[in-house]
C-alpha cells in the first residue's frame, strides 16, 4: 500500500488510542507513540524521502494534514483530563456547615433607641443628652415639681452619698432644662437615655432603665403638631396600623398634659384595647420662665416615654430583666 | 434660544450692562447658558480720501500715498495701481484686524512699520481684503482698492458707510419647556418690559390688504391643527437678505438662505410664530383657479420626501400639507424637496398655522426629525398668533423681496379656545412666598406679563382678583402659577431666608451619637455581641475596678450600692450569668457610662468595654485551630481594629510589671504613652473561680470620650504603588526583654531608605534559642513610589538595618 493509503488507518488508530488514555500522563505516552522521535508520524515522515520527487509535496500535505488534526485532538482531550485532574478525590459536601465569621448583634434596647431616634431625626431632630447624675433645680424644681411632689422622696429617688447630695436622674426631662439653659428657641432635640427609680427588680421594674424625650420650642407650636409628631413617630416605630388615643392628664411641667395609649394587633392579642405607652404635653409657661423664655413669644411641647416598654413589645419580651442579664441566647435572637 | 442685545432693545429699553441683563434674566428663571460680545463688522476701518500719491523710492511697484482719516492725515505706503488722488477708500487703521477669512486661524492685526524703509501707518483695503462682495453693495468690481462713492463721508466708520450694525452682544438663554412664549424675541423682550416696568413695542405692522380670492384652505384634521392662515404674495424677487437680516440672523446662529427663507425665519424668532412660505406654482389650484392647500392626515403607507432629501413612509398619525396631488410639507416640521422657494420663485404663500404639540412631538419622533419650528410647536406656539405672524412676515416680504399682496387673508380657526381666567388671592402670595407683597404691586407684576385684571371681589376674607390669561402663557393654569409669576418678578432673592423650621435640632451630642453608632457597628461587625448592664453594682466589685467609687445614700440593697466606676464588674456578672446558663462561649461588649469620686464630687464619662471567654471561633468540622481558645492577642486584635478605625494614631500597650487587684497579666493602654486610655489583660484566677468562669477570661476597657475625641475619621486617598516591591526577611535571636515596641523603635531610629513596612510573621523559643532568648522573624517590604529599586540600594539599606539590630538591641542572625 502507498504512503497515503496507509495514512487514514493510522490516524484512525492515534485517535482511538488518546481518546481511550485514562489520565494526562498515559495521553503523553500515546503522543510519544505517534508523534514522538519513533513515533509513526515521524517514520512516515522519514519514509517520504523516498517517493518519487513529484509524489512528495501530496504526501507531505496528507502527513502534515492528519497531524494537525491530531493536534486537535490532543488539545480537547488535554482540556478534559486536566479539569479532571484538578477534582479533589472526594467531591465537596455542600451540605457541610460553612464556616461562619459570625456578627455580633445590637442589644434589643439600642435597636429599639435606633429607630425612635431615626423616626425623630426625620421630623428634623437632633440627638442631645444630659447628666445621669443630676440637681434637684433640673429634676425638679425648673420642671415645676412642687416641693411636696411624691417623686422627691428618698422612696423614690437615688441620692447620692456625696456633700451635695445630688440624685440619680428620675427622668429624661432633666435635659430638656440643660439645653434650653445654654440654648435660645427655637429647639427640637430628641433625649435617649438611663434614668433611676428606686423600685425593686421584678418582671416589669428594674431600678436603671431607658426613655427617650422630644422637645420641640418654637413659635405657634401647637397642640395639632404634637398630636402629629407623636403620630408620625409612632406610625414609624410601630407601623402604620397603630391608633393613638390622647387623654388629659397631669405632669407638673406641662400644661395641658395629655398620656397616650396606643392599639394594634399586638395590643388586641393581648387581650386588652389600649395600652398606656407615653406622657406629653405643652410645655407649661412656668418652665419657659425658669429657662429665661418669653412663654408669649414662644410655645412648645415635649413627650416621653420608656424604651424598655416599647421593646418588650416589639418583641414580645414579657420579663424586664432579660433585658440586664446579656444571656447570649437572648441577645443572638435580635 | 439666542438673542442679542441689539435686536432685543428693537422691543423694549434697556439700560444696563450685558451682565445686568445676564443677572435680571437669570434671576426671572431664564438661565443666561453663554454670553459672547461681538466685535462690530469692520471695527478699526474708516472713509479715507488719498490726498497725494507718490513713487516709493525704493519700489517701482509701490506708491506712497498721504490719505486724510477724518482725524488728521496718514502716510500710507500701497501697493495698489486702481486709484487717483481725491479717491475715497477704505483704510484700515493700526491695531485693528481685517476680518476673518476662511483658513485663517488669528486675525492679521494692522501694524504701524516701515515697507522698503518708509513708514506706514495703516492699510487702504480691497474688497477681498475686507470681505466684501462689491457688487452686492453695488460698487464696482475691480483690482486694487474698493473705491467708495464720491458722497462718502471721510472719517464714518466703514460699517456706517455699509449700513452695517456696531458691536452687540450675543445671549445664549436657557428656556423651561414650560416657557415656549419665551422662544421668541418678543417673549423674552416683555419678561425685561414688565421687570423692568418700560414699556413692551410691538412691531407696528402696516401694509394694503387686498381682497379677493387668494387661497383656498381645507381644513380636515382639526383635532391636529385647530388654525391656518394663508396669504399669497405675488411678483416678489428672491435674493440675497439686506444686510440687516443676514447679519440678525448670523449673530443667532442661523445661516442665511434667502430674503424669503431668511423673512421667514426672522419672524419665527421675533415671535414665536413658525412660519412656512410655498413657491405658489407647487400648489395646485381648484376649480376655481385658487392654490388649494389640504390639511389632512397621511395615508397609511404614503410616501414623503422632505426638503433635506428623505423619503419617509407616513402614516395617519402624520399631517401633511398638501394639494390635490400630494403631499407638500409635513406639517409644523419641514417642507417638501419640491415646493420650497427657488431662486425663480416669485409668488408665494405664506403659512402660519397652529400645530398641537402631541401631533408635532409623535410625528417628530417616529421620523427622527427636528427642526426649529417642532421644537416650538411641540412645546405649544401661541395660537392667537398666527394671524399677526402672517401679517409681520408680509411687511417684511415686501420690504426686502418686493411684489404685493394679492387677495384677501384665509383663516381656517373652526374652534377659537376660549379665553382662560383665573384668580388669584392676593394674600395667597404671602402663605406660599412666606413675604407681604402689596395687592397693587401683584396687579402690576401681573400686568406687565401681559395679563388683563377683568375682575375684583372677595373670598373667605381675601381680595381676590381675576385675570384674563393671554393666549401665550400655556403654563398658566391654577392660581398657583400666578404666585410663581409674582415671586418671580418680585425676585426670589428678595424673600427672606427663615429659620428651617424643625431642622433648628443643633445638639453637640448629635454628632457623638453617630459616632457611639460607628463604634458599634464597627464592634458587632467583629463578631461581639452587645450587652447593656446594670448602672448600680456592689460596692465590693466596683473596688475591683477602682478605688473612687460613688456610693448611694439610699441604697435598696447591698449588691447595688454602689454607682460603676468601671463597666468590666458589669460584664462579669454578664459572663457568670451566662455560665452558669451553659454558655461558655462568650464575647461581649458594653458602652455606658461609669462614676467616679473626685474631690468629693461625683463624675461621670463614657467607657467601652470587651469581655471574651472560650472558644474563639465558633465551632467548625475541621481543622488543627478549631479548639482554641480566646487569648489575650484576640482581644488586642480587636482593640486593634477598633482604634484603626477610629483614626487613633501613636497608641502605646505596655506591659504592668505586676498583677493588680482584677488582672492576672494587663497592659495599660495610652496616648503616646502619656494619656491613659485604659487597659487590657486577663482576668485573675481567683476572680475567675469566683464568677464561676473555668476558661481564661479577657477584659478591655476604653474611655470612649477620649477615643472619639482624639479619634479622626477623615479619610484620604493615597495613589497606589505603581512600582515593585522588594522583600528582605530577618530572623534574629534576641534576649527576651527586648519587645516587639524596641524593635520598631530601633527601626524608626535606623530609617532605612524606601522602607515601606514592616511585619512580624514569627516569635519562637525552645529549639537552638538559648534560655532568656527569643527568636523573632520580621519581613521588610521595600518600595520607592517613583521607580524601581535596585536590588544593590535595599541591600545596602537593609545592611544598615541589620547592623542597628545587632548593635542596639543584642540581636544574633539566625541562619
Amino acid at each position: 500500500m502507498s504512503l497515503q493509503e496507509r495514512l487514514p488507518a493510522i490516524l484512525a488508530a492515534a485517535q482511538q488510542e488518546l481518546r481511550a488514555a485514562p489520565d494526562l500522563s498515559a495521553l503523553d505516552r500515546v503522543k510519544g507513540r505517534f508523534l514522538g522521535a519513533d513515533g509513526a508520524f515521524t517514520a512516515l515522515m522519514k519514509e517520504l524521502g523516498s517517493l518519487p520527487k513529484e509524489e512528495r509535496p501530496l504526501a507531505g500535505k496528507a502527513i502534515n494534514a492528519a497531524k494537525q488534526e491530531l493536534e486537535a485532538v490532543l488539545t480537547e482531550l488535554r482540556g478534559v483530563l486536566e479539569l479532571k485532574a484538578a477534582l479533589p478525590k472526594e467531591p465537596a459536601d455542600f451540605t457541610l456547615p460553612g464556616r461562619r465569621r459570625p456578627l455580633g448583634r445590637l442589644h434589643p434596647l439600642t435597636q429599639v433607641t435606633d429607630s425612635i431616634v431615626r423616626a425623630f431625626r426625620k421630623l428634623g431632630f437632633a440627638v442631645a443628652e444630659g447628666p445621669e447624675i443630676e440637681d434637684e433645680v433640673h429634676c425638679f424644681d425648673a420642671l415645676n415639681t412642687p416641693k411636696d411632689h411624691p417623686a422627691r422622696d428618698a422612696q423614690d429617688t437615688f441620692f447620692l452619698d456625696t456633700a451635695e447630695r445630688p440624685l440619680l436622674r428620675t427622668h429624661t426631662s432633666s435635659v430638656q432644662i440643660r439645653v434650653m439653659e445654654k440654648t435660645p428657641p427655637p429647639i427640637r432635640i430628641v433625649v435617649p437615655g438611663r434614668v433611676f427609680r428606686r423600685d425593686n427588680a421584678d418582671a416589669t421594674h428594674n431600678p436603671t432603665f431607658h426613655q427617650i424625650e422630644g422637645l420641640y420650642v418654637d413659635r405657634n407650636v401647637t397642640v395639632s403638631d404634637l398630636k402629629g409628631t407623636v403620630e408620625a413617630v409612632f406610625k414609624e416605630v410601630l407601623g402604620n396600623d397603630v391608633k393613638l388615643r390622647f387623654r388629659p392628664h397631669y405632669f407638673s411641667y406641662t400644661e395641658p398634659s395629655l398620656e397616650i395609649d396606643f392599639t394594634n394587633a399586638l395590643v388586641r392579642k393581648l387581650g386588652k384595647e389600649w395600652l398606656e405607652i407615653a406622657g406629653c404635653g405643652m410645655v407649661h409657661p412656668q418652665v419657659f420662665e425658669n429657662v429665661g423664655y418669653d412663654p408669649e413669644v414662644w410655645s412648645g411641647w415635649a413627650f416621653g416615654f420608656g424604651i424598655e416598654r416599647i421593646a418588650m413589645l416589639c418583641y414580645g419580651i414579657t420579663d424586664i430583666r432579660l433585658l440586664y442579664e446579656n444571656d447570649v441566647r437572648f441577645l443572638k435572637q435580635f | 434660544m439666542k438673542v442679542t442685545l441689539n435686536w432685543l432693545r428693537n422691543y423694549v429699553d434697556f439700560n444696563g450692562t450685558p451682565e445686568e441683563l445676564t443677572e435680571r434674566l437669570t434671576l426671572l428663571g431664564l438661565e443666561v447658558e453663554g454670553i459672547v460680545r461681538l466685535t462690530g463688522q469692520f471695527d478699526g476701518v474708516v472713509v479715507a480720501q488719498v490726498l497725494s500719491r507718490d513713487k516709493h523710492p525704493n519700489a517701482d511697484k509701490l506708491s506712497v500715498c498721504r490719505v486724510a482719516d477724518g482725524q488728521g492725515e496718514r502716510q500710507i505706503v500701497c501697493g495698489a495701481q486702481n486709484f487717483k488722488v481725491g479717491d475715497k477708500i477704505p483704510l484700515i487703521l493700526p491695531g485693528a484686524s481685517l476680518p476673518l477669512k476662511a483658513g485663517d486661524t488669528q486675525p492679521f492685526t494692522i501694524k504701524v512699520g516701515k515697507i522698503r524703509s518708509v513708514e506706514s501707518h495703516g492699510m487702504m483695503c480691497s474688497h477681498e481684503e475686507l470681505g466684501i462682495d462689491p457688487e452686492a453693495i453695488g460698487h464696482r468690481r475691480e483690482e486694487g482698492l474698493l473705491i467708495l462713492r464720491e458722497e462718502a463721508t471721510v472719517g464714518q466708520p466703514l460699517a456706517a458707510y455699509l449700513g452695517l450694525s456696531g458691536s452687540d452682544v450675543v445671549f445664549d438663554l436657557e428656556v423651561t419647556p414650560n416657557r415656549p412664549d419665551l422662544n421668541s424675541l418678543i417673549g423674552i423682550a416683555r419678561e425685561i418690559a414688565a421687570v423692568t416696568g418700560n414699556p413692551l413695542r410691538l412691531p407696528q405692522v402696516t401694509f394694503p390688504e387686498t381682497q379677493g380670492a387668494s387661497a383656498s384652505i381645507r381644513l380636515e384634521a382639526t383635532e391636529l391643527c385647530p388654525r391656518y392662515t394663508a396669504r399669497v404674495i405675488r411678483g416678489l424677487k428672491v435674493g440675497p437678505s439686506p444686510a440687516w437680516l443676514r447679519s440678525t440672523l448670523e449673530k443667532v446662529g442661523l445661516r442665511s438662505i434667502n430674503n424669503v427663507v431668511d423673512v421667514s425665519n426672522y419672524v419665527m424668532l421675533e415671535t414665536g410664530q413658525p412660519l412656512h412660505t410655498f413657491d405658489l406654482r407647487r400648489i395646485q389650484a381648484n376649480e376655481a383657479g385658487v392654490a388649494e392647500v389640504v390639511i389632512r392626515r397621511a395615508s397609511d403607507g404614503e410616501k414623503f420626501t422632505t426638503l433635506d432629501g428623505r423619503e419617509h413612509t407616513l402614516n395617519p398619525d402624520n399631517l401633511l400639507i398638501a394639494d390635490a396631488a400630494g403631499g407638500v410639507a409635513l406639517a409644523g416640521i419641514m417642507g417638501g424637496l419640491h415646493s420650497g422657494i427657488q431662486d425663480d420663485t416669485t409668488d408665494v404663500l405664506i403659512e402660519s398655522a397652529y400645530f398641537t404639540p402631541t401631533g408635532i412631538r409623535r410625528t417628530s419622533k417616529s421620523l427622527a426629525l427636528r427642526t426649529d419650528a417642532s421644537y416650538r410647536f411641540e412645546r405649544g406656539a401661541d395660537v392667537q398668533a398666527t394671524e399677526s405672524a402672517s401679517r409681520r412676515c408680509v411687511q417684511l416680504l415686501l420690504e426686502v423681496a418686493g411684489g404685493t399682496v394679492s387677495g384677501a387673508a384665509v383663516d381656517a380657526f373652526p374652534n377659537p379656545p376660549q379665553v382662560k381666567e383665573l384668580t388669584l388671592r392676593h394674600d395667597r402670595a404671602q402663605v406660599v412666598l412666606g413675604v407681604e407683597i402689596p395687592s397693587e404691586t401683584q396687579a402690576q407684576f401681573l400686568s406687565g406679563l401681559g395679563l388683563e385684571e377683568v375682575g375684583q371681589g372677595s373670598r373667605s376674607g381675601s381680595v381676590t382678583s381675576v385675570w384674563r390669561v393671554p393666549s401665550w402663557r400655556v403654563d398658566l393654569k391654577r392660581e398657583v402659577d400666578l404666585v410663581e409669576e409674582v415671586a418671580r418678578l418680585f425676585g426670589v432673592d428678595r424673600i427672606p431666608s427663615t429659620t428651617p423650621r424643625g431642622a433648628v435640632g443643633a445638639h453637640p451630642f448629635d454628632a457623638t451619637y453617630d459616632r457611639f453608632a460607628e463604634v458599634r457597628r464597627i464592634l458587632t461587625g467583629l463578631g461581639l455581641d452587645e450587652a447593656q448592664g446594670q448602672t448600680l453594682i456592689s460596692d465590693t466589685a466596683a473596688r475591683w475596678a477602682s478605688p473612687d467609687v460613688v456610693l448611694l445614700a439610699n441604697p435598696l440593697s447591698s449588691d447595688m450600692n454602689a454607682l460603676r466606676p468601671s463597666l468590666l464588674p458589669g460584664l462579669l456578672d454578664s459572663l457568670n450569668h451566662n455560665l452558669s446558663r451553659g454558655n461558655g462561649d462568650v464575647q461581649l461588649f458594653e458602652m455606658g457610662r461609669v462614676f467616679s469620686l473626685q474631690n468629693g464630687v461625683a463624675r461621670e464619662g463614657w467607657r467601652v468595654a470587651i469581655a471574651l471567654t472560650g472558644a474563639r471561633d465558633p465551632r467548625f468540622w475541621s481543622g488543627a485551630d478549631r479548639d482554641a481558645k480566646a487569648d489575650v492577642f484576640d482581644l488586642k486584635g480587636l482593640l486593634e481594629e477598633l482604634i484603626e478605625r477610629l483614626g487613633l494614631r501613636g497608641v502605646v500597650y505596655a506591659r504592668r510589671p505586676e498583677s493588680t487587684v482584677l488582672m492576672l497579666e494587663s497592659a495599660t493602654v495610652t496616648l503616646g504613652g502619656k494619656l491613659p486610655l485604659g487597659q487590657l489583660g486577663q482576668l485573675l484566677p481567683t476572680l475567675a473561680k469566683r464568677y464561676d468562669l473555668r476558661d481564661a477570661v479577657l477584659l478591655a476597657e476604653l474611655d470612649l470620650d477620649i477615643l472619639l475625641a482624639r479619634g479622626n475619621s477623615a479619610r484620604s486617598f493615597k495613589s497606589l504603588a505603581a512600582f515593585p516591591s522588594i522583600q528582605r526577611d530577618v530572623a534574629m535571636i534576641v534576649p527576651e526583654a527586648i519587645t516587639h515596641e524596641a524593635v520598631l523603635s530601633a527601626v524608626k531610629q535606623a530609617k532605612p531608605n524606601n522602607l515601606e513596612a514592616v511585619e512580624l510573621f514569627d516569635v519562637f523559643r525552645g529549639k537552638h534559642v538559648p534560655e532568656g532568648h527569643k527568636s523573632l522573624a520580621y519581613s521588610f517590604t521595600y518600595r520607592a513610589a517613583d521607580r524601581t529599586l535596585k536590588d544593590e540600594e535595599v541591600q545596602a539599606a537593609h545592611d544598615r538595618l541589620v547592623g542597628v539590630f545587632q548593635s542596639a538591641l543584642g540581636a544574633t542572625l539566625r541562619a
